[in-house]
């Protein structure tokens, strides 16, 4: 399977996931992520799976949280105010250390919002709304080919951290189509006999749940979850650089918005100014290490999201007081173009651009 | 000859943490010897829910998850269609309290029963919310006093209280309903036999089965064990009529 | 000869068994138990026990753990 075909992004997720083995899924329609669940509803059934049209987002991701259990490999999928459902689903996950991938295709918000493009649930991400010390797994695509890569990276992390992976999709990328080289699933099984609930025959009966009484059992409890989000932080940032070996001025930028800030660094190159994209593949963990490297050589950070600034704070922390931040966006929903971005900049980067 | 011993799907040394008298360790051990009697522990998965119940897995030797509060239905769905698409077919059960299966969790228990999902849900109606104190809940009945109803429930104030069985009896999917108290052997005994009956409905894959108890929350109540049962026997069963609300074998 | 074993340690004294023993067979014994009130003993001098288990039956904490007949 590898010649190119024009795939919509919510469909490449849906292949994507049936061609990793995915054998459950539970959702419920809100648009823009709909077609998921609608190309996944005959092909599933065609295939003796696991689908469920549940009765709310609260049930599809219980329903999720009993078939991870069983060691199947399972994805549910949403969007934005619907996912704030699933919040309390998510931190029983965690706790329990249940492989489950959610999909968000974001909309506009906060509230019911509208259906418009937006990337205003970083936050909701990867800082969660859920009750606990916890993290989700969040990996953002960029393109099509890239929703097909990271379907199959999600599943593949979920079920090595027995975790839940949120992949993160603008909802522009969920509806757009573009040609996509649908490779094999390139990652390995991972063995689940020594969790799963398959009935205790020949074995210990197992028990999974995140209620503990005793105090100290649940500090032990916690701090171990907490050593799983210190490793999967030191060995799973990803990231993509364009032209930032030299840069003097880095576009920081997730999902979409990083290729528009791609045309807006080509078009300053041109100009001969030194500029460079940094784009985190990984929401969570965050590419820390990487930013604060670059941000010894850069004097100019500028972070362009379709939101009012939720990965900003990120950014600051990776540059800290290494080089100056800034940020150009637009209300949830509103897109930003090229142009609206260039002429932002001009302005920002000003006094910069003067001393180079 | 020995006549009685403790059941095999209760784990060895463990010991129920209920108050004195209450009636949840009655049911658990029934669910136990039904499992045992149909040779289900090996290939069963028990789904536990917030409150009393939520202790399952401490007592019973099988398989078991936890739901969040409400979610045991839908937890349950997953496992059991997991399985299935595994190609496994594994007893999956509930047990749950009124305030999860009929208040927070009324529209997971609903569907599931409605869309027929082929499990088996155990739901202990005490009257209130036993862990948390004893308030007014979903089953609470008219005049009662609770933490939260402290002049008793009122038509006018609190509303009404809701007939688990009798509105799970009317969802299509259902295989069997019924209701049982455990206030003296003679209904202990029904009791079991409606659980198995229950257990056996989802075996011979006929769809969602449910069995409502009418148990004792003597703390709460403020009344001693024996009290809590003649309150059972008296008063609550005339409210709660016992019986089988839906047998698609008989209906 | 029907006798019970209870074991005491699992007692929480709530006399059910004690209600329901159509012979009384079960009191209570001189052992305060773990909620501070005596827990039951099994008392059958005259070798009275049916062993019908209803007090196994009854019991919410299977603290009557064999029945023999």
């Amino acid at each position: 399977m590898s010649e190119k075909q024009l795939l919509k992004g919510n469909i490449a997720i849906a292949k994507a996931a049936l061609e990793c083995g995915c054998s459950c899924y539970f959702g419920y329609p809100i648009t823009p992520q709909t077609e998921i669940g609608e190309y996944l509803s005959l092909e599933m059934q065609k295939r003796n799976l696991a689908y469920v049209c549940a009765e709310s987002e609260i049930a599809a991701i219980n329903m999720a949280l009993g078939a991870a259990s069983s060691g199947a490999k399972v994805m549910t999928s949403s969007s934005s105010c619907a996912v704030a459902l699933m919040q309390e689903g998510l931190s029983y996950a965690c706790s329990d250390e249940l492989p489950i991938v959610l999909v968000n295709v974001m909309r506009a918000g906060p509230g019911q919002g509208y259906i418009y493009p937006s990337q205003g649930d970083y936050n909701q991400s990867t800082i969660g709304g859920g009750n606990g010390d916890y993290q989700t797994i969040v990996l953002s695509p960029c393109n099509v080919q890239e929703v097909v890569e990271m379907t199959y990276k999600s599943f593949y992390m979920a079920q090595k951290y027995r975790n839940p992976v949120i992949l993160l999709v603008d909802g522009l990328l969920g509806q757009m189509a573009e040609p996509v080289n649908f490779i094999n699933n390139p990652y390995e099984e991972i063995d689940n006999s020594s969790w799963r609930l398959d009935g205790a025959k020949g074995r210990p009966s197992r028990e999974i749940h995140s209620l503990e009484p005793e105090q100290n059992k649940l500090n032990q409890h916690i701090l171990k979850l907490s050593e799983k989000y210190r490793y999967i932080e030191q060995n799973e940032q990803d990231f993509e650089e364009y032209l930032c070996d030299d840069a003097d001025i880095i576009l920081t930028a997730f999902g979409t918005m990083a290729r528009v800030a791609k045309a807006v660094c080509n078009h300053f190159r041109e100009q001969g100014l030194k500029y460079g994209v940094f784009r985190p593949k990984t929401l969570y963990p965050f590419p820390y290490k990487r930013l604060r490297e670059l941000s010894i050589k850069a004097k100019l950070f500028i972070d362009i999201e379709m939101n009012l600034g939720q990965m900003l704070r990120d950014i600051r922390l990776g540059v800290l007081s290494n080089a100056q931040v800034s940020f150009v966006g637009k209300p949830v929903g509103d897109w930003l173009k090229k142009e609206e971005i260039i002429s932002a900049i001009e302005n920002i980067a000003k006094e910069c651009h003067a001393s180079l | 000859m020995q006549v009685y011993s403790v059941p095999k799907s209760i784990k060895e040394n463990s010991t129920f943490t209920f108050c004195p008298g209450c009636d949840h360790g009655v049911a658990i051990k029934l669910v136990a010897e039904v499992l045992d009697e149909l040779n289900l522990r090996e290939n069963a998965i028990a789904i536990a829910s917030s409150g009393c119940s939520v202790l399952l897995y401490d007592f019973l030797d099988v398989d078991c998850i936890e739901a969040p509060h409400g979610r045991a239905c839908a937890v349950a769905t997953g496992v059991k269609r997991a399985h299935r698409a595994l190609k496994n077919d594994k007893f999956v059960f509930t047990y749950q309290g009124d305030g999860d299966f009929a208040s927070i969790g009324l529209a997971e228990s609903m569907h599931s029963a409605l869309r027929g999902e082929n499990i088996t849900a155990i739901c202990i109606n005490n009257t209130n919310y036993g862990m948390t104190g004893g308030q007014l809940g979903p089953t609470t009945v008219m005049g009662q006093v609770t933490a939260t109803s402290p002049l008793g429930r009122n038509r006018q104030y609190h509303g009404f209280p809701i007939k688990t069985a009798e509105h799970i009896a009317l969802c299509e999917g259902v295989s069997f309903c019924s209701r049982v108290a455990l206030y003296n052997v003679k209904n202990i005994i029904n009791a079991k036999a409606q659980i198995k009956k229950a257990f056996e409905y989802q075996q011979q894959g006929l769809g969602f089965s449910f069995v409502e108890i009418l148990s004792t929350c003597p703390t709460n109540w403020k009344l001693s064990p024996s009290e809590a049962h003649k309150k059972i026997e008296e008063e609550i069963s005339k409210i709660y009529p016992l019986g089988i609300f839906k047998d698609i074998k008989n209906d | 000869m029907s006798y019970i074993k209870i074991d005491k340690d699992k007692c929480k004294s709530c006399y059910l068994c004690m209600e329901t023993c159509p012979k009384n067979l079960i009191k209570k014994s001189n052992i305060i138990g773990k909620t501070g009130e005596y827990v039951v003993e099994f008392q059958d001098n005259n070798n009275q026990c049916l062993g019908c288990t209803q007090c196994a039956i009854v019991c919410p904490e299977i603290a009557i753990t064999e029945v023999y007949r």
